[in-house]
């Protein structure tokens, strides 16, 4: 297998491997949402990390 | 106004955000990402075909991602599980949601023959178990073997019989799942079917790679050469970028209306923007690391680099239904190789197949009150009347001709629509709002530009280039077979007769329920559409 097709196999797989591992880790990490009869939480949600609160 | 507990009645929601994302990346992973990405990438410049690939993942496929959930969870507000719906929640206009029709016609018309072609990984899976094809060890018997299953060549191989009880059985088993529901059909089959399918994709990945040289003593290994194998001097070329952008798009279930359905049934408080981000990073696995790391391999090490290039370029079917069966021949336990393969394409095809039905009982129900059961039975007898006359027009061209104008051409028209209307008629401020609420992560601010500029060009570009390429070509029936205008043109006529229809319910679901275009639907409140929907997997 030559140099190039070595780098651009490596770059691709790195590439979406990497995305999906960070989208995972995130998701694993952040179990913000708890609803435990499903008809709505016993609290009122904890805004999203990324939300604008001035919005 | 509906009591709260009326209203989760007649309403669905996902059990857990990690069901949910399966769901949402098995309706996106199919058998593209197995069968057409390889040989697409080996086409097209080897590894320099995948720089015009992720600058499309990038400019394209992520920015409508985030459009169709958006779009989704937008018309969720408003229990708009269709995209009629959604269109007209989004522009209060008496057209919206006329042009919504695309996103009930489209998953029809595929569903009618993706239901087909499932049928066939299904009957594979037997002939893999039983060794059905055994003994076929040519491209021409294993061609031949094929044929006569799909019943357009010699009749003695199979009892004509055979092809109807897989199809029965598939479709069956798609519309059994959509009749149980969001949570109670298509998540659970997504937590068992997505692990199923990736258990199996990277058995067969490891096992190709350690087959050793074949006959012609060229190793699998020399497969990831021949699709990774850089020609930058292709990267001049329009078409490959053409191929990286309708690659992008074909394998991201984008402009199908299925995405959007599926998103509906999530409240504002929940999270769309890292969910979508995972959704197509999952897709992107199992087609860049697994997709690429099974056929072309296997079919290299078999066959040789010239006979896997004529096999890449003999088309996806053929890689997967004939070079593949010949493989598996060839290699110890290959009953076994050969069912995880072809029940791995099954799993691929269901977990996409039951998506597609979705937007249109979702119509049905939410307009006309109908039983999810019910609906669900009818749209599978309308989709087996469709699928029968695939199978029967199958040498006449009837799959191409639907495959191209709905599967193909129609999605790209969906996808422009969807993005002019939300990025510019929603306006970009409102939809980059709407993408963040609830959102966990913060979408770079490049990406409100890319969404609202670069993608519309990106994708006008690429639907005008179709047009001129394929679709008038295609309309003008220069690339139909001698002897097959007659039946392409009545797949056409059908496929104008199910856009009236659902021309004709639209008209009748607003009459009936008195929407006004100009004021708009009445936002949902106070239900389980306002709180967290996904909330119950902490619990278990």
């Amino acid at each position: 297998m030559s140099t190039g097709a070595l780098i651009f196999m490596l770059l691709s797989w790195t590439f979406v491997l990497g995305l999906v591992s960070w989208s995972f880790a995130k998701i694993l990490r952040g179990q913000r949402h708890f609803d435990p009869d499903g008809i709505g939480p016993a609290s009122p949600p904890v805004p999203g990390a990324a939300e604008d609160p001035r919005r | 106004m509906s009591s709260p507990k009326e209203i989760q009645q007649s309403n669905e929601a996902w059990g857990s955000r990690i069901g949910l994302i399966l769901a949402m990346a098995g309706n996106a992973v199919g058998l593209g990402n197995f069968l057409r990405f390889p040989a697409q990438a080996a086409q097209n410049g080897g590894g320099s075909f995948m720089i015009p690939y992720f600058i499309a993942f990038l400019l394209l496929g992520i920015p409508l991602m985030w459009i169709e959930w958006g779009i989704g969870r937008n018309g969720g507000r408003f229990r708009k599980g269709h995209i009629p719906g959604m269109f007209a929640a989004i522009w209060k206009h008496p057209a919206a949601k006329y042009l919504g029709v695309v996103g009930l016609v489209i998953p029809l018309v595929v569903l009618s023959y993706y239901t087909v072609l499932m049928s066939w990984t299904l009957a594979f899976t037997w002939f893999s178990l039983t060794g059905g094809y055994w003994g076929n060890t040519t491209q021409e018997a294993m061609s031949a073997y094929l044929t006569s299953y799909q019943m357009i060549g010699d009749d003695s191989v199979h009892s004509n019989w055979l092809p109807f009880l897989f199809y029965v059985l598939s479709l069956g088993s798609t519309i059994f799942v959509l009749s149980k529901g969001i949570s109670g059909g298509i998540e659970k089959l997504a937590k068992i079917g997505m692990p199923i399918l990736f258990l199996f994709a990277v058995i067969l990945a490891v096992r190709v790679f350690f087959l050793g040289a074949g006959e012609n003593g060229v190793s699998p290994i020399q497969g990831f050469q021949f699709i990774y194998n850089p020609d930058l001097s292709r990267l001049g070329e329009a078409s490959v970028w053409l191929a990286a952008a309708g690659q992008i798009f074909f394998t991201l279930s984008v402009g199908m209306g299925t995405l959007q359905t599926y998103a509906s049934y999530l409240s504002t408080k929940d999270d769309i923007a890292l969910s979508g981000i995972a959704t197509a990073a999952t897709n992107e696995t199992a087609e860049v690391v697994l997709g690429g790391s099974i056929a072309i391999p296997a079919a290299v090490a078999f066959f040789g680099v010239s006979g896997a290039m004529a096999v890449a370029q003999s088309g996806s079917f053929n890689i997967g239904f004939v070079s593949m069966p010949i493989v598996f021949q060839g290699m110890p336990a290959g009953q076994l190789f050969g069912a995880m393969w072809f029940a791995l394409l099954f799993f691929a095809g269901i977990t996409s197949s039951v998506a597609m039905a979705t937007p249109i009982v979702a119509f049905f129900r939410e307009e006309f009150g109908y039983r999810r059961e019910t609906v669900s039975w009818i749209v599978g007898g309308v989709a087996f009347a469709f699928g029968l006359l695939t199978i029967f027009w199958l040498q006449h061209g009837m799959l191409d001709e639907w495959d191209f104008w709905a599967g193909t051409f129609g999605l790209a028209v969906m996808a422009f629509i969807e993005v002019i209307l939300f990025m510019w008629i929603f306006k970009p401020e409102n939809a980059w709002r709407s993408l963040h609420q609830g959102a966990d992560i913060r979408i770079p601010t490049i990406f409100k530009f890319i969404m609202t500029y670069v993608t519309p060009l990106y994708l006008g570009a690429v639907l005008v280039a179709w047009l001129i390429q394929d679709a008038v070509p295609t309309l003008l029936l220069e690339r139909a077979a001698p002897g097959t205008e007659f039946y392409v043109q009545a797949s056409r006529l059908l496929i104008v007769g199910i856009i009236v229809f659902f021309l004709v319910m639209i008209r009748l679901a607003w009459k009936r329920n008195g929407y006004d275009d100009r004021v708009g639907f009445r936002e949902v409140e106070d239900t389980p559409l306002g709180a967290p929907t996904y909330a119950t997997e902490v619990n278990r």
